[in-house]
């Protein structure tokens, strides 16, 4: 079945209001979906957070290089993370707003 | 003088400010969640603002001197936390519409005994999390005034209960966005400014190189209030004047490389560019071993950084007084983008307290011999910048320091003053209808009685470190809240009694941990790692628990209903799902 074709002229919105099982799963794969991109998101942030503490334990060059007199691995932990987070927060909201959106649009258009 | 000042002037705004929202302040609701009806940005730098506590003001600078770069890794976390909040908590969690931490518990699993576990919890991790706070207020108090601890902790805990006793949450939600961009004022300008003066990070070689902290060119005083056990980093000339029944008598003294000691109570005269003595509980590091981030072990080992991003990234949701403040979102959507100018405003905010931990090192070493590194945010202005430039900057600090105490303090003690309210006290009293007046009285009766038990213990905790107290409020949410709202919105086969099972392991293995650490007096390597910072164990022990837990029960929950309230965009006009609101004005069901 087509997402926003029902049978026997109901809608999507009647079977989420009334919790049938046409409606549970429509709400089930938004919340699969979502749960999807947060997990994107997180394993983005788990990538660049969690390599950093063992890369700087491992790489003696990132303490002895040093940039404008400060040890590199210093300006890596300072630096980039913070705006890092942001832009990925900003992103992961817009998404997430998207799906939410189109799964509004599903259930409007019928 | 001028600090005195500037810490009044805070005091008194803040209450002013609290006073007139109490005006506004007409129903319980009104009291409790304020309006719904903030902009993004007013609603991010209340969050912001509540959030900043005097682990980020004065600890993570004071840990830094202390211990380290690895202390940044503290700021990294306490944003990131923000961002697990945005990824998996904060749209739904709104959506929901239950106010409290102990609302969702009992609403999502239809448990109302789960609801007592979850207000037990709240009150623990709250009241924990206050006494740092407290601690941080009778040592500001001490440096700006020279006032003994306890009047500091006497007069933030006094004015703090009256504010929410009497404004609630709608004048503190103006209050503490005001607060914000104090704190971020008060810490930023002064960095800034020192740093021009000094013309960039000096003497480097105690920083990055191969020495020790050590007293400048003209040598140093330091005043001793009691003996002092301490290590002697390098073979030191030094002088102890000690004084009995008004004759002061001049010893000279000299040290061997490691050599440990106790010096008595008086005055310790250091030479020129000798290297100071560190308080024992805290090891003298060279400047190369000092600047790196990770490496070494105890405190400094990869197991421990990655615990304490695991506590503070997990943890963060879980502290009673962040998700009240989310309610004030008008909706999911708007919940998120507030959230993601939170990432922004604490970014901005932690770029500032590394400065004070590094240029304090190299300042004010004298700071390691009595221990109180925790105060190098107050006392650096004076010492980097001598003069009326100095003093001036030294009561921006203690001023922004204040406001970190009042504003987390205060969003704690709605928490607290919330659940004493309406869950311990009609549990007690077993009351069944009470009128507005009497749920206001009851309001306020709670802030005050909350406030009691965390200035007690503020007064014997004196000697544990800001950060110790902070890392076990952040180990216990994590292992508790964390588990219970990620699976409670994400997982639809979660049990109440998989639930409790869960946040208790996680509570016995977090707290037992850090019991064990204080009791043993931090042993070294991965054992002491993790018992000072155990969520890296804990965390999982939760999680698994309440997901076993749960799959082996008999019950297989349905919980439709929920998840629509949950995950269900707004503006789809479904009938309400009936969470029931336990503030709403009326009888209580």
């Amino acid at each position: 079945m087509q997402p926003g074709e029902s049978p026997g002229g109901r809608t999507p919105r009647d079977e989420l209001a009334e919790a049938t099982a046409h409606g549970a799963l429509y709400l089930r794969r938004l919340r699969q979906r979502q749960l999807a991109l947060s997990l994107l998101a997180l394993v983005a942030f788990g990538a660049l957070v969690g390599v950093l503490p063992l890369a700087i334990d491992i790489v003696p060059q990132l303490t002895r290089v040093e940039l404008l007199g400060i040890p590199l691995a210093i300006w890596l932990l300072v630096v980039p993370l913070p705006p890092i987070f942001l832009i990925l927060g900003a992103l992961y909201a817009r998404r997430a707003d998207a799906l939410d959106e189109s799964f509004r649009e599903l259930v409007r258009r019928s | 003088m001028i600090a005195i000042l500037a810490v009044a002037a805070v005091t008194l705004g803040t209450v002013g400010l609290g006073a007139m929202g109490t005006r506004l302040a007409r129903t319980t609701s009104d009291l409790l969640v304020a309006s719904r009806a903030m902009t993004a940005w007013w609603n991010a730098a209340a969050i912001s603002g509540e959030y900043l506590s005097a682990a980020s003001f004065l600890g993570i600078a004071g840990l830094e001197m202390q211990n380290g770069t690895t202390a940044l890794w503290q700021s990294l976390g306490f944003t990131a936390g923000y961002l697990c909040l945005l990824l998996f908590v904060a749209a739904p969690l709104r959506r929901f519409g239950s106010y409290t931490i102990s609302d969702f518990a009992e609403a999502r699993l239809r448990s109302p005994r789960l609801r007592g576990l979850a207000s037990g919890t709240v009150l623990l991790i709250g009241g924990f999390y206050l006494v740092p706070q407290l601690k941080g207020a009778g040592l500001t108090l001490n440096v700006v005034t020279g006032a003994p601890y306890f009047v500091g902790v006497l007069v933030v805990g006094l004015v703090v209960a009256v504010n929410v006793g009497l404004g609630g949450m709608r004048g503190i939600t103006y209050v503490q966005a005001f607060q914000f961009w104090l704190k971020v004022f008060a810490i930023a300008v002064p960095a800034c400014l020192l740093l021009i003066h000094l013309g960039g990070l000096p003497a480097r070689a105690a920083l990055f190189g191969d020495q020790y902290p050590s007293v400048g060119a003209n040598g140093a005083v330091v005043a001793l209030h009691a003996p002092q056990q301490v290590t002697f980093p390098t073979a030191t000339r030094y002088t102890i004047v000690t004084s009995s029944h008004g004759r002061s008598t001049a010893r000279g003294l000299e040290s061997f490389a490691g050599e440990q000691t106790t010096l008595p109570a008086g005055k310790l005269l250091l030479a020129p560019h000798a290297a100071v003595p560190v308080a024992s509980g805290t090891t003298p590091l060279r400047g190369s071993k000092w600047a790196r981030p990770v490496g070494g072990g105890g405190e400094r080992s990869p197991v421990f950084v990655y615990s304490l991003l695991i506590a503070t990234f997990l943890g963060t949701m879980g502290l009673p007084h962040i998700l009240v403040r989310f309610y004030t979102n008008p909706d999911g959507p708007a919940a998120r983008h507030t959230t993601v100018r939170v990432l922004g405003l604490l970014g901005l905010f932690y770029i500032f307290p590394g400065i004070y931990g590094a240029l304090g090192r190299v300042l004010v070493p004298q700071l390691y011999v009595t221990g109180a590194t925790d105060t190098v945010v107050l006392r650096l202005p004076q010492a980097a910048w001598p003069g009326t430039v100095g003093n001036v900057l030294g009561a921006i600090t203690a001023a922004g320091a204040f406001a970190a105490f009042l504003s987390t303090s205060s969003g704690l003690l709605v928490s607290i003053a919330g659940t004493i309210s309406h869950d311990v006290w009609p549990r007690v009293s077993r009351e069944r209808t009470t009128t507005v007046a009497i749920r206001r009285l009851r309001f306020r009766l709670a802030a005050g009685l909350g406030m009691l038990a965390p200035i007690a213990v503020a007064f014997f905790a004196q000697g544990i470190d800001i950060a110790v107290l902070v890392g076990w409020a952040f180990a216990l949410a994590a292992s508790t809240f964390c588990p219970l709202f990620l699976l409670g919105i994400w997982w639809t086969r979660l049990t109440a009694a998989g639930a409790a099972c869960g946040m208790v392991g996680g509570a016995i293995v977090a707290t037992s941990g850090i019991l064990a650490g204080l009791a043993l007096g931090e042993p070294s390597g991965i054992a002491g790692a993790l018992l000072a910072q155990p969520a890296i164990v804990s965390v999982p022990v939760a999680f698994l628990s309440m997901i076993v837990v749960s799959l082996r029960s008999a019950e297989r929950p349905t919980p439709d209903a929920e998840m629509l309230a949950l995950h269900a965009p707004e503006g789809l006009d479904l009938p309400e799902m009936g969470v029931r609101d336990p503030f709403v004005l009326g009888p209580r069901a």
